[in-house]
């Protein structure tokens, strides 16, 4: 792997190379450049997973051409995917090199710890919900039941907007969260749960499941399993699987062709008297 | 290209939560909470995600001003703080030392506390001392 990076840099394959080296005991998000080549042998799989592909966009807004290489776990394509979707990142400056992802339902045997799930308190037990519960476990609570506990797991929010901040696909200018008319800035307890719905839709198509948000969040909210549902309306309606493919994007931006068409609905069924 | 990623210390409150500056090209761009922290295991409040805002702020001050004339003066360290000290001897003269109160911090080092105490002390003569984990 080292050697690998070392040749990509030397011949021009990749300016800089975004990977993970370890300081004071810190695996941190490292930026490997040409001119300081040396470090290169420095380069460790980090356990702790950090977003490189959001870095590689700062650096290609300020830096167009640049030509970015980074290490991606199965999380880190699938966020690179949408991006080149949505034009963040162009394909042709990007170059993966491909290692061992977390464990997960999945993938079983994977280098990551930092996905293990926690234990849920007794309280949480009781009024909320189980942040690694299936979707398909979602269903089992009856409507009134599901909206208390999705409402105890909201009210929760301190508004940190670190869901946000860390989220790898999230990348406009303007955000509906600090848009007055949706989410006032400023206020707590932050509008509940129209903070959390209003980030859910626009979630749809676009999440790809990395759970970094999950993490990120210091009030334990399960919002993993809040946009894995939005996306598998997403999959259900028009068959689409965020992050698996560059190809037919799911949504148009406004004067773009569509490309993807809603299934066919199925008729109602009618009850005759 | 100098992309540049600086694991710190939030600098908000007493907490000192971990956090990774991005710099690229001399400029933070963003701040991302340090997931190995023992102290916020990545996590991050509101504050600490806009870190690098504060540090970017042109309202940010960058030399101390001086009040004259009812409008602030750019000025240099060395002018501040004789100013600083000359109205402190004034103020301690007129009215005693006990006029004079010193706020310290949560966010400043053990060591800097120390010496902020000390100055009360030692140098102004009062023991009107106060710390902002005490309100």
């Amino acid at each position: 792997m080292i050697n690998k990076v070392k040749a990509w840099l030397e011949d021009g394959t990749v300016d800089v190379f975004l990977g993970y080296k370890e300081i004071d005991h810190h695996p941190l998000p490292h930026c490997f450049t040409r001119e300081r080549i040396e470090e290169v042998a420095d380069l460790v799989l980090s356990p702790a997973r950090y977003a490189l592909e959001k870095i590689a966009t700062h650096m290609a807004a300020v830096e167009p051409d640049i030509k970015i290489g980074m290490l991606a776990r199965d999380c880190n394509s699938r966020a690179l995917n949408v991006l080149y979707l949505w034009n963040q990142l162009n394909p042709d400056n990007v170059s993966t090199l491909t290692v061992n992802c977390c464990p997960s339902r999945l993938k079983e045997h994977g280098d990551c710890s930092y996905l293990e799930p926690e234990k849920m308190g007794v309280y949480k037990k009781q009024v909320g919900m189980d942040n690694n519960m299936g979707l398909e476990d979602l269903d089992s609570y009856g409507q009134k039941e599901r909206l208390d506990r999705w409402m105890y797991e909201f009210q929760k929010c301190i508004k940190c907007y670190g869901c946000r901040n860390i989220c790898p696909v999230c990348f406009c200018k303007e955000c509906s969260l600090e848009h007055d008319e949706l989410v006032k800035t400023g206020p707590l307890l932050p509008e509940i749960p129209v903070f959390h719905m209003v980030r859910a839709v626009h979630m749809a198509g676009r999440c790809i499941d990395c759970g970094l948000c999950e993490a990120a969040c210091p009030m334990d909210i399960p919002l993993r399993l809040l946009y894995g549902k939005v996306n598998q309306i997403v999959m259900d309606l028009f068959d689409y699987e965020t992050g698996s493919s560059v190809e037919n994007p799911p949504f148009s931006i406004l004067g773009d062709t569509v490309t993807l068409k809603p299934k066919p609905i199925e008729p109602v069924q009618t009850v005759n008297p | 290209m100098e992309c540049h990623l600086v694991p710190s210390v939030c600098s908000y409150c007493g907490t000192g939560c971990g956090v990774i500056f991005e710099v690229i090209n001399g400029k933070i761009v963003a701040t991302l909470p340090l997931k190995t922290h023992p102290v916020n295991e990545g996590k991050l409040c509101i504050k600490g995600w806009n870190l690098h805002e504060h540090v970017n702020s042109f309202m940010r001050l960058k030399q101390p001003l001086v009040k004259t004339f009812g409008r602030f003066i750019k000025t240099d360290w060395d002018e501040a703080i004789s100013l600083t000290a000359d109205r402190f001897r004034g103020i301690i003269e007129k009215y005693g030392p006990d006029s004079i109160g010193v706020l310290v911090s949560a966010k400043i080092t053990n060591e800097e506390n120390y010496l902020a105490q000390k100055f009360a002390r030692a140098v102004i003569g009062t023991n009107n001392v106060d710390h902002c984990a005490r309100l």
